[in-house]
């Protein structure tokens, strides 16, 4: 279990980037390419090899890229901005598919489904996750996120600012039948997506919960990372938290499971990428490629099908402008 | 022996035969035979000789005396040596009772020596014996001068006959007694030789001679440090004479000093021996007893000692040794008063320190045992007069000076301890300790040289000393030192397995354990599975310690693992439960940490610092007014003198006095202010160091408006928290001088001072931050930076509202200046349309999410902006429209001009005709427009004045409510005159006044921008509308400005140990959550002093990192 640094490219965007994708191959394209989404309100495709660009940047994005998500495909990817629409768009032609608002809503972090069929987008202040139908990019469902239970509508957030329960991000379970959501104030909620209901809520976070994820081998495993610099280990079907893992110095931007499972990466407003190794609950590598805030990490997924394997890769970006690229063994 | 005298009685051939062991009782009898008889003196002498023996003094000195008197000068006139030898044999006797017989009759029989060998030197002044007599008489007056005229008197006898052998034997042993007294051993040597020499020559010259002659050759060659020789001479000795006591104390005491069990014993079998042949001779005595004192066989000691007391009365010397032996076996039983008095009792048995100075030694352990340091110093300081470089003395000064808190002169003995012996590892301790408060590095030295002479010595290094130099390694952020030396002071135990990655411990019970912090299942657990879960005390502090490392590289886990344990073991121990407290804290989970706090302050109420962060945790939660009660209690529980609480207290009162101007009580904010800054003065008055009281003085100077003085102020606090410890943050200070640059319009000043503050301490996380940052981007008119600057900022705290509505206005403000340019490019105009179009759906969306509206916002402000900015957009759209239709003239014209020759000049001509019109079309729109907006200003106004007055008091104090909010949040601190200017009543121009500066020049219509630049500064941050209720959420800000969350909560353990005042020299500033870290004196293992633990320097970390917003 190991990162080792393929390449660093400086100056990507224009300005911070704050949000990184995979986009796995796609039937007119064999190669997994990496999606960037920065405050310079543009999105830009790399190979994933060399970080050189595989296409003409998709622009629009007004007041920057906060969110993107590809679909299973590889055809399609989806990004929110912090003009509250989420923008769908070719992969490969940077042409726009559809805009989707759900006024007054905003729209933060978002995924699709393994599926492909549905796309969740956390819908921040509305306390809500909406969900798309990708073949018609209609609103086909609401989930409201309720405050867990004790906790005090009349405290606001810890943090100093007034908020509702501003919903950030959200993750699908590797089989689809579990949507989990976070949120500022902490919570994390999970829900049964088949009958669109709330399960239960995950406590021990009261900090923004910015980036989560489901193992890809395990349903029930479910990383959170969260500006107190902890990454908690849930059971989420069991609602119990399994491990709460410390090493970062300051908060937890982003996490991402390896394909395997065996291996957690996070990217941390500490400027560093750290490698944790999910057996032991151990960080066992830290990264200092970045000279800023880390706001995106994610592995490749692997695509190659039973019986070989890709090399592990996995991308960071940062404040910095920059990506980087490590081989993970 | 005793045989008989033969008396020839005179003209016969008669003798009288005198028995001698049957000498009349009176010694007239005699006297008259010897008289009538005329015998011959030597009769005279040998009788008196008898008597003497017998022990019949009186008989003795009755012959004698008659022996010598004028009449027997008459008689024997011509009989000189007896004569002689009778007055020798008188000065010889008296010189022998001056030295023994009562100390009164001392001078007096010396004086009577003296004349009697003056007689004798009348006679014949040539005598040899007399010299000897004469010489004897001074070796006996025991003084130094006296020695040197006795050798002389040697000397006379010796230039006369060289192989005199009672000469050479009185030289020798005048020699040898120069050599004791010799201070320079060189000299002494010489002397010993001499000495020795003398010696080898009457025994040469004269092989019979009695045993002791030997005896002097073996004390001689025993100073010489010739031991073997020493020891035949000795045994020779015995040889000669079996029992003579000498001789074997001489060799006991050689054997004893061997220091080897077997000789040891043999030699105290000597000793026994000298005893039984003479059971009260002093030297024999004291040697036992020092002996039996070093067995503890403390009983034989005092038996053995006293015994010499009674016989040793006369020999200042040996019975200064028997009252130290005494004063030495008191001492070590703990009867310190009896060892003292003893110890006193032997030092005043002696003239001179030099003479014996070991009764100083154990008087100045006595006196520092009992604490009077005076006395003991001045005892130390003897045992110094005669070895001055002493180390335990030395280190009992040092000592001494520490304890008088003259550190400086306690470090310079030491360091002149550390030069004498560089082996010491006490004194190196020592020094560590001392060095500790003032200079740390050095401290750091001196404690591992102390532990590199223990370990090569192979002793045990004291916990505390590894635990201090890990304290010092961490505090220099050696952390990896600190983590070795921590391990090594705690050595084996469980949280090796808590440690060990691979260990069950750690995976399966730890992880899911580590957020209760509550918690303490987990070890009931290990110690059913038979863990050994031992936490020895002295290991509880490192643990602790080791738990703090932990947390500062970010293993809060397994640092509450450890927090939890030591609770576990040690329900009392207060910090543990404050530190997981601060663990909770530091997640916001403020429910937790308040339920720690309460178990902390159910093992002690009163504690000080569990109070202080119960109030930061009430001023965090909700309670205000709570928090200034527990704060006051902190306040009480420490009488008033911990700095924290009054820190704490002046912030609450600043605070207060912000409340205040909300609602419109000037004089209330005047009297909380003043309060305030009478606080802030008092902890500076204390602790001249304390930033956060510095920073605080310079907040409330600020919100006067004494902007020179509080930067000036700021600018010495951000210095000195730069140029101390490493893990004293004080970002605050930063925020505050960037405040007070952009009071002053010095924005770049500002801006540049928010970037830093905001990417060293925060990682650029701080929305607060960014938002201040912004606002200075803004004054500055550079609204692309601002709203990139806010869009960061909305990025990192996505629910703020404030943030929205700021960037909808930033984008505003841009677009309206872009317009008013007179030069723009249809690019130019484009992008400022995306722009506006964007403000519009900011300020819509605001408009749509009800969710806002308990923030402070309403439709009617959005409606407002959005009626704005759409009027903004038609305005840009016809710009536009006029620009792309230049533009394609342009192209058009550059197409034509290609495809048409010069001669369509005129046609050219009628196209700028056409484009001249085009412009005059866009000056009216222009014109129009303004007017439009005109009017809708004065129906704006008109509506606002309305609302005003209509909706009376809750509108204005809500509208009021906003604009103080946004402004103190903004610029609280920065516009002190700003302040004043809002309580004017005439709100509405008072609070534009600082914008006017650049609003004139704002595009067509002033009133709309006014009202921009009013609800920029908005915000909705205070829901409470009444104004009633405590606001929640304000107090962090100003609070946390004026420090409140990091003042400094100093050694929260140890209040009263000397360490811990000391240490509070540096700690005083710093603190927050660093260095709790404690450390543990090292208790001065010579003699007497602290034993107790003190424990040192301890903050406690009450500080929280987010929310310093102002």
């Amino acid at each position: 279990m190991k990162l080792s640094g393929i390449k660093s490219a400086e100056s990507c965007h224009d300005d911070s980037i704050w949000a990184a994708a995979w986009v796995p191959p796609s039937t007119s394209r064999a190669t997994s390419l990496l999606l960037t989404g920065s405050l310079d309100e543009s999105v830009r495709l790399w190979h994933s090899d060399d970080l050189s660009s595989a296409a003409p940047p998709s622009r629009g994005h007004s007041l920057g890229v906060v969110s993107l998500a590809a679909h299973p495909s590889g055809s399609l990817a989806a990004a929110t901005s912090l003009d509250s629409l989420v923008r769908v768009f070719d992969v490969d032609t940077a042409a726009s598919v559809a805009l989707l608002e759900a006024a007054p809503s905003e729209a933060w972090g978002l995924q699709f489904n393994p599926k492909g069929t549905l796309l969740a987008v956390a819908g921040g202040g509305s306390a809500t996750v909406k969900l798309w139908d990708t073949a018609t990019w209609q609103l086909v469902d609401t989930l409201a996120v309720p405050r867990p239970e004790g906790a005090r509508p009349d405290r606001p957030a810890p943090s100093g600012i007034p908020t509702g329960n501003f919903i950030l991000a959200v993750a699908w379970s590797p089989d689809g039948r579990r949507l989990a959501c976070s949120s500022y104030d902490g919570s994390v909620a999970v829900f049964d997506t088949a009958r669109a209901k709330l399960l239960h809520h995950l406590s021990g976070h009261h900090m923004p919960v910015r980036s989560l994820v489901f193992s890809p081998v395990d349903p029930r495993v479910l990383f959170t990372g969260s500006d107190d610099s902890h990454v908690h280990m849930y059971d989420a079907d069991g609602r119990s938290l399994v491990a709460a893992m410390s090493g970062h110095a300051g908060g937890v931007s982003s996490v991402d499971a390896s394909p395997d499972g065996a291996a957690l990466a996070t990217g941390s407003a500490d400027r560093t990428v750290r490698l944790w190794d999910v057996g032991m609950r151990a960080a066992v590598q830290t990264m200092a490629n970045h000279t800023d805030h880390v706001w995106g990490v994610a592995f490749r997924p692997d695509t190659s099908g039973a019986g070989t394997r890709a090399a592990g890769r996995l991308a960071s970006v940062s404040d910095d402008r920059s990506i980087s690229l490590y081989d993970h063994s | 022996m005793a045989g008989s005298v033969y008396i020839p009685v005179q003209n016969s051939e008669e003798e009288v035969c005198v028995a001698l062991d049957q000498l009349p009782r009176d010694a007239a009898d005699i006297l008259d035979i010897l008289k009538a008889e005329q015998a011959p003196l030597s009769l005279w002498l040998i009788i008196a000789r008898e008597y003497y023996n017998q022990g019949k003094i009186v008989q003795f000195l009755q012959i004698l005396d008659e022996g010598s008197g004028p009449e027997i000068d008459e008689y024997y006139a011509d009989v000189k040596y007896e004569r002689i030898s009778i007055l020798n044999a008188l000065g010889a006797y008296y010189t022998f009772m001056a030295t023994t017989g009562p100390a009164e009759a001392k001078e007096k029989n010396f004086v009577l020596a003296t004349s009697s060998y003056n007689r004798a030197s009348r006679i014949d002044a040539i005598e040899p014996s007399t010299w000897i007599g004469k010489a004897l008489l001074c070796i006996a007056r025991d003084e130094l001068d006296k020695l040197e005229k006795a050798k002389e008197n040697f000397k006379i006898v010796l230039d006369y006959n060289p192989s005199h052998v009672p000469g050479l034997l009185g030289q020798a042993c005048v020699f040898f007694m120069m050599g004791e007294k010799e201070e320079n051993i060189r000299k002494a040597q010489e002397f010993y030789k001499n000495a020795l020499e003398n010696y080898k020559r009457s025994l040469r010259l004269y092989p019979g001679c009695p045993a002791v002659v030997r005896l002097g050759i073996g004390y001689c060659q025993y100073r010489l440090g010739q031991l073997g020789k020493a020891r035949k001479a000795f045994d020779r000795v015995l040889q000669l004479d079996p029992d003579n006591v000498e001789a074997n104390v001489a060799l006991g005491v050689m054997d004893i000093q061997t220091n080897e069990a077997g000789n040891i014993r043999r030699g105290v079998e000597r000793m026994e021996l000298a005893h039984d042949k003479d059971p009260v001779d002093p030297m024999v005595l004291n040697h036992l007893g020092n002996h039996f004192f070093f067995t503890g066989q403390h009983f034989l000691v005092e038996q053995l000692t006293e015994t010499a007391l009674e016989n040793g009365r006369d020999h200042p010397l040996l019975k200064s040794q028997a009252y130290y032996n005494l004063a030495r076996s008191y001492h070590s039983k703990g009867d310190y008063d009896k060892a003292g008095r003893y110890y006193i009792a032997a030092a005043k048995e002696i003239k001179r320190p030099k003479d014996f100075v070991l009764p100083f030694y154990g008087l100045g352990q006595i006196q520092l045992k009992l604490k009077d340091l005076k006395s003991s110093l001045s005892s130390f300081e003897k045992v110094l007069e005669v070895y001055p470089e002493n180390v335990e003395s030395l280190k009992a000064i040092g000592h001494i000076y520490a304890q008088q808190r003259q550190t400086e002169k306690a470090i310079e003995i030491f360091k002149k301890v550390t030069r004498i012996d560089p082996k010491d590892s006490q004194a190196f301790l020592e020094l560590g300790e001392l060095l500790l408060p003032t200079d740390s590095n050095a401290a750091l030295e001196a404690l591992k040289t102390a532990r590199n002479l223990l370990k090569k010595s192979g002793e045990d290094i004291p916990i505390e000393l590894l635990n201090t130099i890990g304290v010092l390694h961490f505090e220099k952020e050696d952390f990896e030192l600190a983590e070795q030396t921590f391990k090594e002071a705690l050595g084996d135990g469980i949280w090796v397995s808590f440690l060990d990655e691979k260990s069950d411990h750690s995976k399966v019970n730890i992880n899911g354990n580590a957020l209760n912090l509550r918690d303490v299942g987990l070890f009931h657990q290990l110690e059913e599975d038979g863990e050994s879960l031992d936490l020895p005390w002295d290991k509880v502090t490192t643990l602790f310690n080791y738990a703090r490392l932990l947390e500062q590289r970010h293993d809060t886990g397994m640092a509450s693992i450890f927090y939890r344990f030591i609770i576990f073991k040690y329900s009392g121990y207060v910090d543990a439960y404050l530190r997981l407290a601060a663990i909770a804290k530091a997640r916001h989970d403020f429910q937790l940490s308040i339920e720690l706090v309460g178990d902390a302050l159910k093992v002690d109420e009163k504690n000080p610092h569990a109070l202080c962060m119960l109030a930061d945790l009430e001023l965090k939660s909700d309670g205000w007014v709570k928090a200034k009660d527990t704060i006051r209690a902190a306040k009480d529980a420490t009488s008033g003198k911990d700095s924290y609480s009054n820190l704490a207290l002046g912030n609450w009162n600043y605070f207060a006095a912000l409340r205040s101007s909300e609602k419109k009580g000037p004089k209330l904010e005047a009297t909380h202010l003043e309060k305030a800054k009478e606080l802030y003065t008092k902890v500076l008055k204390e602790h001249k160091g304390n930033m956060y009281a510095a920073n605080g003085t310079g907040i409330v100077l600020a919100e006067k408006g004494h902007f020179d003085v509080s930067k000036d102020l700021f600018t010495q606090v951000q210095e000195a928290a730069a140029s101390g410890s490493a893990l004293v943050q004080m970002p605050d200070v930063w925020v505050n001088l960037a405040h007070i640059y952009l009071a002053q319009g010095q924005f770049s000043l500002a801006t540049k001072m928010y970037q830093n503050c905001s990417r060293k301490f925060y990682y650029g996380t701080d929305s607060t931050i960014l938002l201040y940052l912004a606002r200075a981007q803004y004054d500055a008119e550079q609204w692309q930076d601002c709203k990139k600057t806010l869009l960061r900022a909305l990025h990192l705290a996505p629910s703020n509202p404030t943030l929205r509505f700021n960037i909808g206005v930033a984008m505003q403000k841009y677009s309206a200046s872009t317009l008013q340019k007179t030069k723009r490019t249809a690019d130019e105009i484009r992008f400022t349309l995306s722009e506006l179009e964007n403000a519009v759906r900011m300020f819509r969306q605001l408009c749509g999410c009800t969710y806002y509206h308990s923030h402070g916002f309403d439709d009617k402000k959005f409606g407002t902006h959005v009626e704005y900015c759409q009027h903004l957009l038609e305005a840009a759209k016809v710009h536009c429209e006029a620009a792309e239709r230049e533009e394609h003239q342009t192209r058009q014209r550059l197409e034509v001009a290609r495809q048409v020759s010069l001669a369509e000049e005129a046609r050219r001509k009628a196209e700028e005709q056409r484009k001249l019109q085009a412009e005059k079309r866009k000056q009216e729109d222009e014109l129009k427009q303004i007017k439009q907006l005109e009017e809708h200003f004065e129906r704006v106004k008109e509506q606002w004045k309305s609302s005003t007055h209509a909706s009376g008091g809750k509108r204005r104090e809500r509208s009021r409510h906003d604009d103080e909010e946004g402004g103190e949040r903004k610029r609280r601190r920065n516009t002190g005159g700003g302040g004043r200017r809002r309580k004017k009543d005439k709100r509405t121009e008072a609070q534009y006044e600082d914008d006017e500066g650049y609003a004139e020049m704002e595009y067509n219509d002033k009133s709309q921008d006014e009202a921009e630049e009013r609800e920029y500064t908005d915000n909705p941050a205070n829901g409470s509308d009444d104004g009633a209720g405590p606001a929640p959420k304000s107090p962090d800000h100003f609070l946390a400005a004026a420090g409140f969350d990091d003042s400094d909560v100093d050694d929260v353990g140890g209040p009263s140990s000397r360490a811990g005042k000391k240490r509070r020299a540096f700690s005083e500033s710093d603190e927050d959550e660093e260095p709790v870290i404690k450390k543990r004196r090292v208790s001065p293992s010579n003699s007497a002093g602290s034993d107790g633990e003190n424990r040192e320097a301890k903050g406690n970390s009450l500080r929280d990192d987010e929310d310093d917003d102002m």
